[in-house]
């Protein structure tokens, strides 16, 4: 891999650093991601990857640190947060995919997707009504259109959440463990749009404890252990041939839970 | 007199003071529902001293028999008669209409602020942060969001607000308001005719009845979404 220059990077954050309270989840993450670039972010539960996530788009707010997107850069300093309207423009380059969905109940699948498009970038109705049926479409939603999440299960649920993310065509996809809330029989169906979107390009970043998809998947994987950053690179290498033992570890134990 | 007969001498005078009563409420609950979204953010997120204002103001409406408010304004206005009339305010404060409408208001602001305040705090996180990381402003996740659900939520209990509103705008007939229950016992009065007292009965049982269909009709409405079967 061609080592990272800084102008490649569509997304970077520097030195986050964040706390709740006196415990100190994140000790200084570094990490940039170029176009294409697939990112599985691995770790132990309470490793801080998650946080780490959010802070790419403020939904958590570092302690000290920046993030940059397409170059704009957001300083952080005491937690606090400078300029809010540049957090919401930096918001709309990146999309993002939570674990429990997040879907606003009391629209329809067609209205979850359509409602960025229309209220954030303006877009006329029509016109983001054909984008939102397009993208339901491509997820495999056609007939489903109209349906309120309620009525809808946790994979096709997640997957209008994907569509309502590429509704407001990101430049980077974010997403917080999608398949983590999902019974095991819905997973695939998530990760195969997954997939697509890999396949065709899409810059993603994805905290996951799925370790075939960041095996197969991803272009890069980084592994998060106690706030730190403790092993990054390609997949092959790094599954492989794991440097620390606590990756080795970490490995070794999700093998045995998949065996 | 047959209860007939003395049903259609007193309708139409009833009726008048059906549609004060009407109006009374529907002004009241109205426009407190004007400030209440406002005030319920301002009670969960607002700067300390506005908190603090607000929960004085909520705990003296609440905490304070709806009567005594009237007196108080109705009377004390009296008492402030020439400071009223040098800012142009009395005449607002000589009609005892206006007196009932600004108490009610004061109100059931109160009671509903509280309402929408658990409403809005019932809303599911998740879904005002997929709002916000969309690129939302925080107007725009409030109005687009936040309040749609809050309202969902706080329905039933605002609809329940209206209506013992508008049972309580009775009182205002204490004031000399000539609201339905003020001509009820202005006709009594005259006639010492008992049966005026269920005529008036059965008309605020009537427009309860009609307002709490529609109210469920928009609840229905509203719900819909949420409900796992959506047959209806």
């Amino acid at each position: 891999m061609p080592p990272k220059t800084a102008t490649d990077l569509v997304l970077s954050a520097q030195d986050i650093h964040k706390s709740f309270g006196a415990q100190e989840v994140l000790k200084g993450i570094t990490l940039g991601a170029r176009n294409h670039d697939v990112i599985s972010i691995l770790g132990t539960s309470g490793s801080g990857k998650s946080t780490f996530l959010r802070c790419l788009n403020c939904l958590e707010i570092p302690n000290s640190g920046s993030v940059a997107v397409h170059g704009e850069e957001i300083v952080f300093r005491n937690g606090r947060i400078g300029d809010q309207r540049q957090i919401e423009r930096m918001r709309r380059h990146l999309g993002m995919v939570f674990q429990q969905f997040n879907l606003w109940t009391h629209r329809t699948a067609l209205e979850n997707v359509m409602e960025g498009p229309v209220q954030v970038k303006r877009m006329a109705k029509p016109e983001a009504r054909d984008l939102a049926e397009a993208l339901l479409a491509r997820v495999g939603l056609a007939d489903r259109m109209h349906h309120y999440p309620a009525m809808l299960s946790g994979g096709q649920q997640q997957r209008v959440a994907i569509a309502r993310a590429l509704a407001m065509e990101p430049d980077v996809i974010l997403f917080d463990e999608p398949t983590s809330a999902l019974d095991p029989e819905l997973v695939g169906e998530v990760l195969k749009v997954m997939q697509d979107l890999a396949a065709e390009g899409r810059t993603m970043i994805v905290v996951t404890h799925e370790m075939a998809f960041a095996r197969d998947v991803s272009t890069e994987v980084v592994f998060l252990n106690e706030g730190r950053i403790a092993e990054q690179g390609p997949p092959d290498k790094l599954f492989d041939h794991p440097e620390t033992e606590v990756f080795a570890r970490f490995i070794s134990k999700t093998r045995r839970d998949i065996a | 007199m047959s209860l007939i007969e003395s049903l259609s001498a007193n309708l139409p005078k009833l009726l008048d003071g059906l549609e004060t009563t009407l109006l009374l409420t529907g002004l009241g609950a109205a426009l407190a529902a004007v400030f209440s979204p406002g005030l319920a953010l301002i009670r969960l997120g607002g700067p300390t001293p506005a908190k603090v204002l607000l929960r004085i103001y909520i705990s003296f409406m609440r905490g304070t028999p709806l009567l005594a408010q009237l007196f108080l304004v109705f009377y004390g206005s009296g008492q402030f008669r020439a400071e009223l009339t040098a800012l142009g305010l009395w005449s607002f404060f000589r009609d005892p209409f206006n007196c009932a409408v600004l108490v009610f208001v004061l109100n059931s602001c109160a009671y509903q602020t509280e309402i929408l305040r658990g409403g809005l705090q019932a809303v599911p996180p998740g879904e005002i942060e997929a709002a916000r990381a969309i690129g939302m402003t925080r107007a725009q996740v409030l109005a687009r969001v936040t309040f749609p659900h809050a309202y969902r939520i706080a329905w039933p209990a605002l609809g329940n607000e209206v209506i013992l509103l508008m049972k309580a705008s009775a009182l205002a007939s204490i004031v000399t308001v000539f609201d339905l229950m003020g001509r009820t016992r202005q006709i009594f009065s005259r006639s010492f005719e008992f049966s005026v007292y269920f005529e008036a009965a059965a008309l605020y049982l009537l427009i309860t009845v009609v307002f709490v269909f529609l109210w469920r009709q928009i609840e229905r409405r509203l719900t819909r979404p949420m409900r796992r079967t959506q047959g209806n």
